[in-house]
């Protein structure tokens, strides 16, 4: 992947977060504690329930940690504007794609840029070219049912880089894909990752998917098994 | 891709729900824009006797709400002739009387003087007006005529007397247009009223407010027991017009409650349903006030659309309650601007009541909770 910033800052560091769910008192993170370096990419692996999406969220901003802080680039989250670190600075990629059903492809790219200064023609141009970048000029204005999964990972991948993010989230972006899609769509991750310098943490069942990261974080019942 | 495009996909997403809702919006709005519309409409009508005529001021007996229970000596009409200031007065005696072979459970009678100023703003369409010294002659308003189906020299059965019609008279006012006109003195002698009359009405010799002003405190001072009255105040008194203007108020105010809960109803639903699509929205970095935006953006579109459907119904509503014939002639079929312009006000005042609490309630969702529900 990337060639990881030696030397600098991290760009993500969290201290020793802890997550408790009030409504059925699970505790999702023990203590969990981690860095990740600029342009690096983390995998975080583990079984289902040990607390990686949980942690994911937390990295970028969805979620309050109960107890530790997440610091990006040296500024504490808690201190920050999370809406606007969510806008500018990270771009997530889901499982289940969670595309907008009523917009076409190249205007659920659009979406984030709600959020940008850029006017509506800018915002078109710019998402029109992202939707070259990830191979689907010839289904730019197809709606998301009239795309095969794998497509549909592309547009959520254009849109999650709508805003020129600096960091990637990506939960189990190949869940739902078959062996040879996830192939494709890893590549073309570790492509725009590289090509635009992102730092990418994923999380991933798979080993293969794994091995392609700089570094694999393992993890069991909230804690970091091993880095 | 514009923000409205967003807003606009939505609502086609669930084309039937934003089609009945809107629907009810439009019958709601549409029922208020005719209640007030005719509230509206009868008061113009009233207003325009007075202004037809150039009255600038009504005498009736102090105290009374309704014209037709006022009761005067109609000798003081020479005492207000006598008043500086006053140009012109003329007596008039109104009553009703009903005409059960036609359907009318009540029309308006008037009795005046021949050559009155009271007869300013009829236009005679047949025949002619009465001379001094007729008896038990008629003049018909152009809408009673027609609903009694009567044409000049017809035998008319007014009140178990006999009379006939030697005119058919047109006036902008929907009051007057329905009324028939008969001499005064026959009047007072068919309801027993000899002498009597409900009011005289005075054009002076001015028509500035403050002169008005002055004139009107100089006959009440000089007469004591009568009220003399500028028409316009006098209609806004008028008890039948207040009647008309609350529930007209009354039937708003039931439909804004009523329409803001169905619009309320459905956005609500719509921000339950979507609970998970604004978690992704906020997880993309929409803040709370772009999904407020978005959710509220939908109301509006809804309440106008509801609005203008609003609109287009009351008009046509108006035009099917005309197709009855007690109502043609009394109802007028043109909504003013100013009421078609209230059913834009109640379309945007029914978007954010129903659309403000789903709004914020979306606005306020944790986004990590949100993806979870998803």
């Amino acid at each position: 992947m990337n060639e990881p910033a030696v030397g600098l800052a991290p760009l993500l560091r969290a201290e020793r977060l802890a997550k408790i769910y009030p409504d059925g008192n699970v505790q999702a993170l023990r203590g969990v504690s981690l860095e990740v370096a600029e342009r690096e990419s983390v995998a975080i692996v583990g079984p289902s329930g040990c607390g990686k999406s949980t942690l994911l969220h937390i990295l970028g901003g969805l979620d309050r940690p109960t107890e530790g802080e997440v610091y990006f680039r040296d500024e504490p989250l808690s201190r920050i504007d999370r809406d606007l670190y969510r806008a500018r600075q990270v771009g997530f990629v889901f499982q289940s794609f969670h595309l907008l059903p009523t917009l076409s492809a190249v205007e659920n790219v659009q979406v984030p840029m709600f959020e940008s200064s850029w006017g509506h023609r800018a915002r078109a141009q710019r998402a029109s070219r992202l939707i070259d970048e990830v191979g689907l000029s010839h289904r730019r204005d197809h709606l998301p049912t009239r795309l095969s999964v794998g497509e549909r990972q592309r547009v959520a991948i254009a849109r999650a880089l709508a805003n020129d993010p600096c960091l990637l989230l990506a939960d189990e972006p190949t869940g739902n894909l078959d062996s040879v899609t996830q192939g494709e769509i890893m590549a073309l991750l570790d492509d725009l990752s590289r090509r635009n310098g992102l730092t990418l943490v994923l999380i991933t069942h798979s080993q293969e998917v794994a091995a392609a990261a700089d570094r694999v974080i393992r993890m069991r019942d909230g804690r970091i098994l091993g880095d | 891709m514009r923000f409205i495009t967003l807003i606009l996909r939505n609502l086609l997403r669930r084309r039937t729900r934003t089609l009945l809702t809107a629907t009810g919006l439009a019958v709601a709005i549409a029922s208020v824009l005719d209640l007030v519309g005719i509230a509206s409409n009868f008061e113009r009508s009233f207003l325009t006797i007075f202004a037809g005529k150039g009255i600038d001021l009504l005498v009736v007996r102090a105290g009374i709400s309704n014209q037709l229970s006022s009761n005067l000596d109609q000798k003081l009409s020479d005492k207000l002739r006598g008043t500086e200031g006053v140009a012109q007065v003329a007596a008039t005696l109104m009553d009703t009387v009903g005409f059960e072979e036609a359907g009318i459970a009540s029309a308006l009678i008037n009795g005046w003087e021949s050559g009155s100023l009271l007869f300013r703003g009829l236009r005679m369409l047949e025949g002619r007006a009465f001379e001094r010294g007729e008896k038990n002659v008629a003049m018909l308003g152009r809408v009673l005529a027609l609903n009694l189906g009567k044409k000049v020299g017809d035998k008319l059965d007014v009140a178990g007397e006999p009379f006939r019609v030697i005119g058919i008279y047109e006036s902008d006012s929907l009051f007057d247009s329905g009324a028939l006109v008969v001499p005064l003195a026959t009047l007072q002698r068919m309801m027993g009223r000899e002498g009597q009359v409900t009011g005289f009405v005075i054009q002076g010799r001015s028509s500035d407010s403050d002169a008005i002003a002055t004139l009107r405190n100089r006959i009440e001072a000089e007469t004591p027991g009568v009220a003399a009255t500028p028409g316009r105040d006098y209609v806004q008194r008028d008890v039948q017009m207040r009647l008309a203007r609350v529930m007209a108020w009354a039937t708003t105010a039931l439909a804004l409650l009523l329409g803001s809960v169905g619009m309320l109803n459905t956005m609500i639903m719509a921000v339950f349903e979507r609970t998970g699509e604004i978690g992704i929205l906020r997880a993309l970095g929409w803040r709370r006030l772009r999904v407020l935006e978005l959710i509220l953006g939908e109301a509006l579109v809804l309440g106008l659309l509801g609005a203008a459907l609003g609109m287009m119904l009351a008009v046509l509503g108006l035009r099917a309650v005309l197709l009855a014939p007690t109502a043609r002639g009394f109802i007028d079929p043109h909504l003013p601007p100013a009421v078609l312009l209230l059913g834009l006000v109640l379309g945007v005042l029914l978007s954010v009541l129903g659309g403000l609490y789903p709004a914020i309630r979306a606005a306020s969702l944790d986004p990590g909770e949100a993806l979870r529900y998803e």
